[in-house]
């Protein structure tokens, strides 16, 4: 059996190799004034590898580049996205597009991918891969809902969790939440009981006066990990540079 | 503060020296702050101020033909600036990138974000000229006495009052150099009917600052102003007149420094 493998390219952009098939998740690949990883970008699109299939979990620039994505080599590449993200991907010339909704399934040379729930400022879905007992969690940047707590009645154990931890608050928007934060994320961490967990989503940066006037977040990924060994102190958390793989 | 001169090579203009004043540690946050037709002194005692409080890196240009420089004939429009600045980031290979910009400096400002430049992550607007608001006219600097841009420029321009004609010949050459350069790049309307709208496509953080007792472009207009860009932030600045950055230093490195706790509610309406 292949070794299931995350390498974090930045962000929420990770590949993940399960079931020795490989994922790329929310790609990210470019920059635009206030939109900043604030971390490298472990991989340019043309020094991708081969892809098996790409999650999309909305469709938000930092999670949706495909104005740069579009110029890896094959778009013939299956994409399993949220449904806003349908039209987007035609427009960038995708031809293999799939749309989940919460639950719904489909299978890749023995990878199960499985739409879950998410909620954020707009419309979203996570995503469970399964190949036999490992499974990896992609959750790109929701809330912490209760509907995520069914993903381990439903879907079974899951062994590796990506999760966004920096609690981003909208400013001009009452200081809305739309990301979970670190201690949201240790509790999800707790419910799905992963050997492993990945925090992301946590460098971004809007920019000098972004980070005034639009959003506030937490930068500190160490905040879930002291928050994950307290709630679950089973779970390994694990901050990885981008270009670092590591395998389960 | 060291001054330097950079070589800028521009498509369709040229190569084009500009002087640029740099103020605090090469390492500290980059910021471009943009003079107004007040010329370049008009921003040197708040970039001191400005790095001094918190250590940041001000980049202050003299836009050529201000200060007594040479203006390449075919740099001639408030857009070519625009580019030459955005040229003059990626020479220097700075990111993360706050423009400041006041009266035709805010202009120059506004037409930078419009460039999109990733280099460049938010812009603050102080006392811009640039957009056309009904009712609210931009003072026709070219038919005021000097006395008359003093009364108009400032809460209590009694500080800041001169008689032009006491100045030596060489600072009234300076001046006179400063007026042509104006006219060349701003035109005497200091305006562009569709700037207004093309703003409404920017994405970038933005903060509007407004002396409240601004005579040259009014407080309605600096609203106007806020409203026409997308998500942007607009304060009025107390005991204030068209240069903040003149006039209440303090107020402006607050407003930038201090945005985050700043209730902006309060400054809407």
């Amino acid at each position: 059996m292949p070794k299931t493998a995350v390498t974090r390219i930045t962000h929420s952009c990770h590949l993940i190799e399960i079931g020795g098939k490989t994922f790329l998740t929310d790609p990210w690949f470019s920059t635009r004034p206030g939109y900043y990883q604030g971390e490298p970008i472990a991989l340019a699109v043309a020094d991708l590898p081969k892809l098996d299939g790409v999650l999309i979990s909305h469709e938000h620039y930092d999670h949706c580049d495909l104005q740069a994505f579009a110029a890896y080599r094959d778009r013939s590449v299956p994409l399993f996205v949220a449904e806003t993200v349908v039209p987007l991907a035609r427009k960038h010339g995708f031809t293999n597009v799939t749309a989940l909704a919460p639950w719904q399934q489909a299978e890749l040379g023995g990878v199960t991918i499985t739409a879950t729930p998410a909620k954020h400022g707009v419309y979203e879905v996570t995503f469970v891969l399964r190949a036999g007992s490992d499974a990896v969690y992609f959750a790109g940047d929701t809330m912490l809902i209760p509907e995520l707590s069914e993903i381990p009645k439903r879907l079974g154990h899951i062994s590796l969790a990506l999760l966004p931890t920096n609690g981003l608050h909208i400013r001009p928007a009452n200081n809305m939440q739309v990301v979970m934060n670190a201690d949201e994320a240790a509790e999800l961490t707790a419910v799905l009981k992963p050997e492993l967990a990945v925090p992301h989503h946590y460098a971004f940066t809007k920019g000098f006066l972004g980070d005034r006037l639009i959003t506030d977040s937490d930068k500190n990924p160490l905040r879930f990990q002291d928050a994950t060994h307290d709630l679950a102190p089973e779970t390994s958390v694990r901050i990885v540079n981008p270009g670092t793989r590591i395998e389960l | 503060m060291t001054t330097a001169t950079h070589t800028v090579d521009l498509a369709g203009i040229g190569s084009i020296e500009v002087s640029v004043a740099e103020y605090g540690p090469g390492s500290g946050q980059p910021f471009l702050l943009l003079h107004g037709g007040a010329g370049p002194q008009s921003v040197t005692g708040f970039a001191e101020k400005f790095a001094d409080a918190h250590q940041v890196r001000v980049l202050a240009p003299t836009h050529p033909g201000f200060g007594g420089t040479a203006r390449p004939e075919a740099l001639s429009s408030i857009a070519d600036l625009a580019a030459l600045y955005q040229a003059l980031l990626d020479r220097l290979d700075l990111n993360d990138v706050t423009v400041i910009g006041n009266s035709i400096g805010g202009w120059i400002t506004a037409e930078i974000a419009l460039l999109a430049s990733p280099r460049v992550s938010g812009i603050v607007l102080i006392d811009a000229v640039g957009i056309e608001v009904p009712g609210h006219p931009v003072a026709d600097f070219f038919s005021l006495t000097m006395d008359q841009v003093f009364q108009l420029s400032f809460h209590d321009p009694a500080p800041f009052r001169i008689d032009p004609s006491t100045l030596p010949p060489a600072a009234q050459a300076v001046a006179a150099g400063n007026r042509a350069a104006i006219a060349a790049y701003a035109g005497a309307s200091m305006t562009d009917p569709a700037l207004a709208k093309r703003l409404g496509t920017l994405e970038i953080p933005t903060l509007v600052l407004w002396g409240e007792s601004d005579g040259i472009v009014d407080l309605n207009y600096g609203r106007a102003y806020a409203k026409a860009i997308p998500m942007a932030r607009f304060q009025v600045l107390t005991d204030t007149g068209h240069s903040p950055q003149l006039e209440t230093p303090g107020q402006v490195v607050h407003a930038i420094w201090d945005s985050a706790e700043t209730d902006f509610s309060a400054f809407v309406h």
